[in-house]
């Protein structure tokens, strides 16, 4: 048992790092660009409200309101589509018996999660040293929405990867269904705040509730009227469920190089 | 010693299914060197490929309790836009093995010299196929799966990589498809044949060639 553990961390080990060097490349400009695009996108949000001459939708801090929305959107949504590549992208790989693909699924799963946890960390230091942020104010909660967004993010790519090695055709309907997220999951608004028809509908879309999940964790007084924490941790327990029984049940039908 | 216990495997593409093995019981005993002979198309390969565990069986079960090698012979494992060195390590990593001193070992082995440093996109497939055959070497096994490997590189290299393997026989016992009599007669002490009809086994090299000759007549 012991023997496999060390076995199972090598060759996580060892993808992890052969991804770190696929995804940025040997440059230290490409971590730079990981860090700066999604930064990129939050900055743009604020120009253009900024230069409409809205004020924030909640505190007083235009820049934190469209981080805890954005990067939450983007961090999920990294997630959900390169995991959905992994099997296509590594098939080469598969020459060698002892990597199992969901060795693949993995390696890139925490890739993304840390090259997140440190956008995050960074963004977040950034905005309260300039003084556009204060501390936030349960920092357990922002780790457990953190933990949260993996997860879904975990099973949505899971769940795509899977369905797409049995159907080609599914990157584009997992398009249309990524899509929209931008605009339904209250990145730029306050969902609570919504019309209740308009919200009886939206609620049904988990990423929606991590957002909530993360400005209650950041905000001292965030009062969602939808957040469900039992929602979100369960639709992303099913699609993780449903990818991996998937992976098992179709493993033996993925013709090998 | 690896065994594969009523293994089934059928592949089907664009609605043709085609069964390459049914109900295939066989045990590989520690301490032979085996050849595997057949015409094309018989499975050869997929046999390879099933006892290395890259593939898996439709249905039945296939336990070993040695260290097994990828199959040599191609190099198909390379990501073409990391460098030979790269690879080399990445593979040395996940098996396990001191990294440094693989490389080392792979770097004189495969004479790349500054290749290494360069992406293998850029290799000749001879390149690749010398740097394939090195890293296979410097890694240690207890059973070679081998596929067709022989006709590699110049005849230095020819020659090297035939002390090489001759070298890992001390201690590993090897698994072989070739259709090369001479490879088969200078490596292997039994046999499999395999044809359409079904897998024989032959406890020495003579009664497998007179009966691989036999069937291709």
């Amino acid at each position: 048992m012991a023997k496999l553990l060390a076995l199972q961390a090598r060759v996580l080990g060892a993808l992890v790092l052969r991804e770190t060097r696929a995804t940025f490349g040997t440059s230290q400009l490409g971590y730079l660009w990981a860090i700066a695009t999604p930064a990129a996108g939050v900055a743009i949000l604020v120009l253009v409200f900024a230069s409409i001459g809205r004020l924030p939708p909640f505190g007083s801090s235009l820049a934190l309101f469209f981080a805890t929305g954005y990067l939450t959107l983007e961090f999920f949504r990294k997630l959900s589509s390169s995991l959905m590549t992994t099997f296509n992208a590594n098939k080469a790989l598969l020459t060698y018996p002892i990597i199992k693909e969901t060795d693949t699924l993995f390696a890139r799963f925490l890739l993304i999660s840390a090259t997140y946890l440190v956008i995050m960390l960074i963004f977040y230091s950034v905005l309260i040293i300039f003084g556009l942020a204060d501390l936030p104010r349960h920092p357990d909660q922002l780790l457990y929405a953190f933990g949260a967004i993996a997860l879904l993010g975990f099973g949505s790519g899971t769940f795509n990867a899977v369905v797409l090695s049995q159907w080609a055709s599914w990157q584009y309907v997992e398009q249309v269904i990524n899509r929209p997220l931008f605009i339904i999951s209250g990145v730029f608004y306050i969902p609570s705040r919504l019309p209740p028809e308009a919200l009886a509908i939206l609620k049904w879309n988990p990423v929606m509730h991590l957002i909530e999940w993360v400005r209650t964790g950041y905000y001292p007084n965030y009062d969602s009227m939808v957040l469900s924490r039992t929602y979100v941790v369960g639709c992303s327990l099913v699609l993780l469920l449903l990818g991996l029984a998937g992976e098992r049940l179709y493993r033996k039908k993925r013709v090998s190089v | 010693m690896i065994e594969l216990i009523d293994v089934y495997k059928a592949y089907t593409l664009k609605k043709v299914r085609k069964v390459i093995f049914e109900n295939l019981n066989f045990r590989f005993e520690q301490g032979r060197n085996i050849a595997i002979m057949g015409p094309n198309g018989a499975g050869k390969s997929t046999l390879l490929r099933l006892i290395a565990g890259t593939e898996q069986a439709d249905s039945g079960r296939i336990t070993r309790n040695v260290r097994v090698s990828w199959p040599l012979g191609f190099a198909g494992g390379f990501n073409g836009s990391m460098t030979g060195l790269e690879n080399v390590r990445f593979v040395s990593r996940i098996y396990g093995q001191d990294t440094e001193w693989v490389i080392d070992y792979v770097e004189e082995f495969s004479e790349l010299g500054k290749s290494m440093r360069l992406p293998i996109k850029t290799y000749s497939s001879g390149m690749k196929a010398r740097l394939a055959f090195g890293l296979s070497m410097a890694i240690d096994f207890d059973c070679y799966l081998i596929d067709e490997i022989t006709a590699v590189g110049d005849a230095n290299f020819r020659r090297k990589s035939k002390e090489a393997l001759e070298q890992k026989l001390d201690h590993s016992r090897i698994i072989m498809v070739s259709h090369s009599l001479g490879t088969i007669k200078s490596y292997c002490d039994c046999g499999l044949l395999l044809t359409h009809a079904g897998l024989t086994y032959h406890d020495d090299v003579e009664s497998l060639l007179s009966a691989y000759n036999a069937s291709c007549a």
